[in-house]
């Protein structure tokens, strides 16, 4: 008897520490569930979810502030994909937040650009380019089509470029083929 | 039957067979069209402007990027437009394109090749040259010769694709009767460049003649023709392995990682050419075949003529016809012929319009199964992809398909497999783009958020450092200011 009961205090002593130190070695830090909600987001980082970028927007979904219809680049697909992941119904995108538009970037006129600076203040990816008083350009390359910089400029010389299709990222229409 | 078989396949005969194999040589044409893109990737940028004057194999369109070749006028005369113009692409998308007016002359530059003692130059100046000769794969797929040959430099085994594979394209077939002394010696360059000890030239079984001939002009040992089975989609570069090495080429990987390398047989033609005489691929052998032609054949034509002048030549009906490009298994639907001749374009097919068979359900008769010549399931990929579900299909190896169409053919339900499956992968390259331009504009933003916390923080501690610096300078000059009353006050004190 007194044998079983040493023989399992110690069994349980053992664990606990294995226990214990696994706990302390291998904590999760933050909420894991932020980076899965913030890998499902758009990363256009507009705020027209009314948050500063959609971490901070993947943060309040967690946190159960936020609804998960108010990313507009994400469309409907990444509303369903958020209510997959968080297992609860889906929404309809809620339109107060803006429109799914066409993938597109901004250019702008360089010939009207007074070099004021506001644009590259704006711009949540540091995407825009130039200094004070000199011309100042976007890199295409690196726009997520936010159109932040558009309402900041002065002189409006920001203007929308929509994406040429290329062949290179052509999806062919389905529609096309299976109503042969 | 040969003693090579695999899984798989369909045995498809040629529904238009040809009146004559020789190759008809068409004149340079009035007006050349040279697509800057002729498959995904980089395009080359113009080198000449509109207005210049250009000889025959001068080099008008030049990349920095290794994957893109240079392009050459094919003709002697007047650059015309530089503008975009469509592509046979599934598409129907306008590429960026050059335009060039004949001035009737076909006047070349000096060509300067190696000769025919290929070992004066070094391997390097060899895949160089081939790099300069803009010689890309012409079996289809349009890959860039000198990459693929500088990849499987120390391959021991080179393999020759000669196996049309199509079953309605005789080009190869057409080439090797022609030419067999050049692209024997074409062989001997690959081999010397790559340093390989063996050739195998693969053809198959019912091109006698093309056998015969070849066989009759090789002195080499090391080189050898094998006879292939003419089942359709042999020509698939995988498959060919396998087929004559017993070596599977693992997914994602290429052929030379495993010391082979495999050439189409018009592409060794094109490296005789660039590397002995120095000419570079200025024409290629289409085959225009199809129900509506009178007299359908192999032509020899110079790149970037237009489709039209072309299968005029094999007199079209006058009815409104079907047009596909690069085989009838393999090949693209395109509305007209308005179109150019690029370095891929294997054979032109003009049929009389036939009536669709519309898609019915499918029965799960397994047929696409017993015919996929890599064992994939058609049949599961088919729902997957019909559902966007790229993860399902993408577990089910929709990546190693290698569109030849077997399954499509064979569906007594007329599905369009390998369309659904074009589309699958479409959509799955799409969803890989979209992700890698998320995290780097996840990456962009948060180092924003970072840079502004690091410009915030320097600020403040070169505040505090000024605040700090100004009270050190008041306190010493209260002392100072101190110290001088303290002074006056002690002259006053004398005068007193």
């Amino acid at each position: 008897m007194i044998e079983a009961i040493i023989v399992f205090s110690i069994f349980a002593l053992l664990l606990g520490l294995v226990l214990g130190f696994s706990a302390k070695k291998f904590k999760v830090k933050g909420n894991p569930l932020v980076e899965q909600i913030n890998s499902i987001l758009p990363q256009t980082q507009c705020g027209q979810c009314t948050y500063a970028g959609c971490k901070p927007y993947a943060e309040a979904i967690a946190k159960g502030e936020a609804k998960i219809n108010q990313c507009p680049p994400g469309g409907q697909e990444g509303v369903d994909a958020l209510a997959e992941l968080l297992n609860v119904d889906t929404l309809p995108l809620n339109e107060e937040h803006g429109e799914t538009k066409p993938k597109h970037v901004v250019e702008i006129d360089e010939e009207l650009c007074i070099g004021c600076t506001l644009c590259i203040q704006a711009c949540p990816v540091d995407a825009i380019l130039g200094a004070s008083k000199v011309m100042t350009t976007v890199i295409a390359s690196e726009c997520t089509g936010c159109d932040l910089c558009i309402p900041v400029c002065p002189v409006d010389c920001i203007y929308l470029i929509d994406l040429k299709p290329s062949m290179d990222e052509y999806v062919p229409n389905m529609e096309k083929v299976t109503n042969v | 039957m040969s003693k090579h078989d695999f899984r798989g396949g369909v045995l498809i005969e040629n529904p238009y067979p040809l009146n004559q194999l020789s190759v008809v040589e068409v004149p340079p044409p009035k007006k050349a069209i040279y697509l800057l893109k002729q498959r995904e990737g980089a395009s080359a940028k113009p080198k000449v402007k509109v207005g210049q004057k250009v000889k025959v194999g001068q080099v008008i369109a030049v990349s920095n990027n290794d994957y893109c070749v240079p392009m050459h006028s094919s003709i002697s005369g007047v650059v015309s437009a530089i503008d975009d113009q469509p592509i046979a692409h599934s598409s129907g998308l306008k590429v960026p394109s050059i335009s060039i007016e004949s001035d009737g002359k076909d006047d070349w530059i000096s060509l300067k090749g190696c000769g025919e003692e290929v070992d004066k130059c070094t391997p390097d100046e060899i895949i160089e040259k081939i790099r300069n000769a803009g010689i890309v794969g012409m079996g289809g797929a349009g890959f860039p010769a000198h990459v693929k040959i500088k990849g499987a430099q120390g391959a021991k085994t080179i393999i020759i694709n000669a196996t049309e594979c199509d079953p309605a394209t005789l080009c190869d077939d057409a080439l090797m009767r022609k030419y067999p002394e050049e692209i024997i010696k074409g062989i001997e360059v690959l081999m010397y460049a790559c340093q390989s000890q063996k050739a195998i030239i693969a053809v198959e079984e019912d091109k006698v003649d093309a056998i015969i001939k070849l066989n009759q002009t090789i002195k080499n040992k090391n080189i050898c023709v094998e006879a292939v089975p003419i089942k359709y989609s042999t020509g698939a570069e995988k498959l060919l392995i396998k087929l004559l090495l017993d070596k599977v080429i693992p997914t994602g990987s290429f052929a030379s990682s495993s010391g082979v390398l495999c050439q189409n047989i018009a592409t060794v033609k094109a490296i005789y050419d660039a590397v002995v005489i120095g000419k570079p691929l200025v024409s290629r052998i289409v085959t225009v075949n199809g129900s509506a032609l009178k007299n359908p054949s192999n032509y020899e034509v110079r790149i970037g003529s237009s489709f039209s002048d072309i299968v005029k030549k094999s007199k079209p009906s006058a009815n409104p016809h079907e047009i596909r490009v690069g085989g009838m298994m393999m090949g693209v639907d395109v509305p007209d012929k308005n179109y150019s001749i690029c370095k891929i374009t294997s054979s032109i097919i003009v049929d009389e319009i036939k009536i669709k068979q519309k898609e019915s359900a499918c029965i799960r008769c397994s047929k696409c199964n017993e015919v996929c010549p890599i064992n994939l399931l058609p049949q599961q990929l088919f729902w997957f992809c019909k559902s966007d579900n790229t993860k399902k299909a993408s577990s089910y190896d929709l990546q190693d398909c290698i569109e030849c169409g077997c399954c499509s053919y064979v569906c007594p339900s007329h599905i369009p497999l390998v369309e659904y499956f074009q589309y699958g992968k479409a959509l799955v390259k799409k969803e890989l783009r979209e992700q890698e331009l998320a995290a780097k504009s996840r990456e962009r933003y948060e180092f924003k958020e970072f840079r502004l916390d690091r410009i915030k923080q320097e600020r403040d501690k070169m505040m505090a450092e000024k605040k700090a610096a100004l009270k050190a300078k008041m306190a010493k000059e209260k002392d100072n200011k101190a110290k001088i009353a303290e002074a006056l006050k002690r002259v006053n004190d004398k005068k007193k």
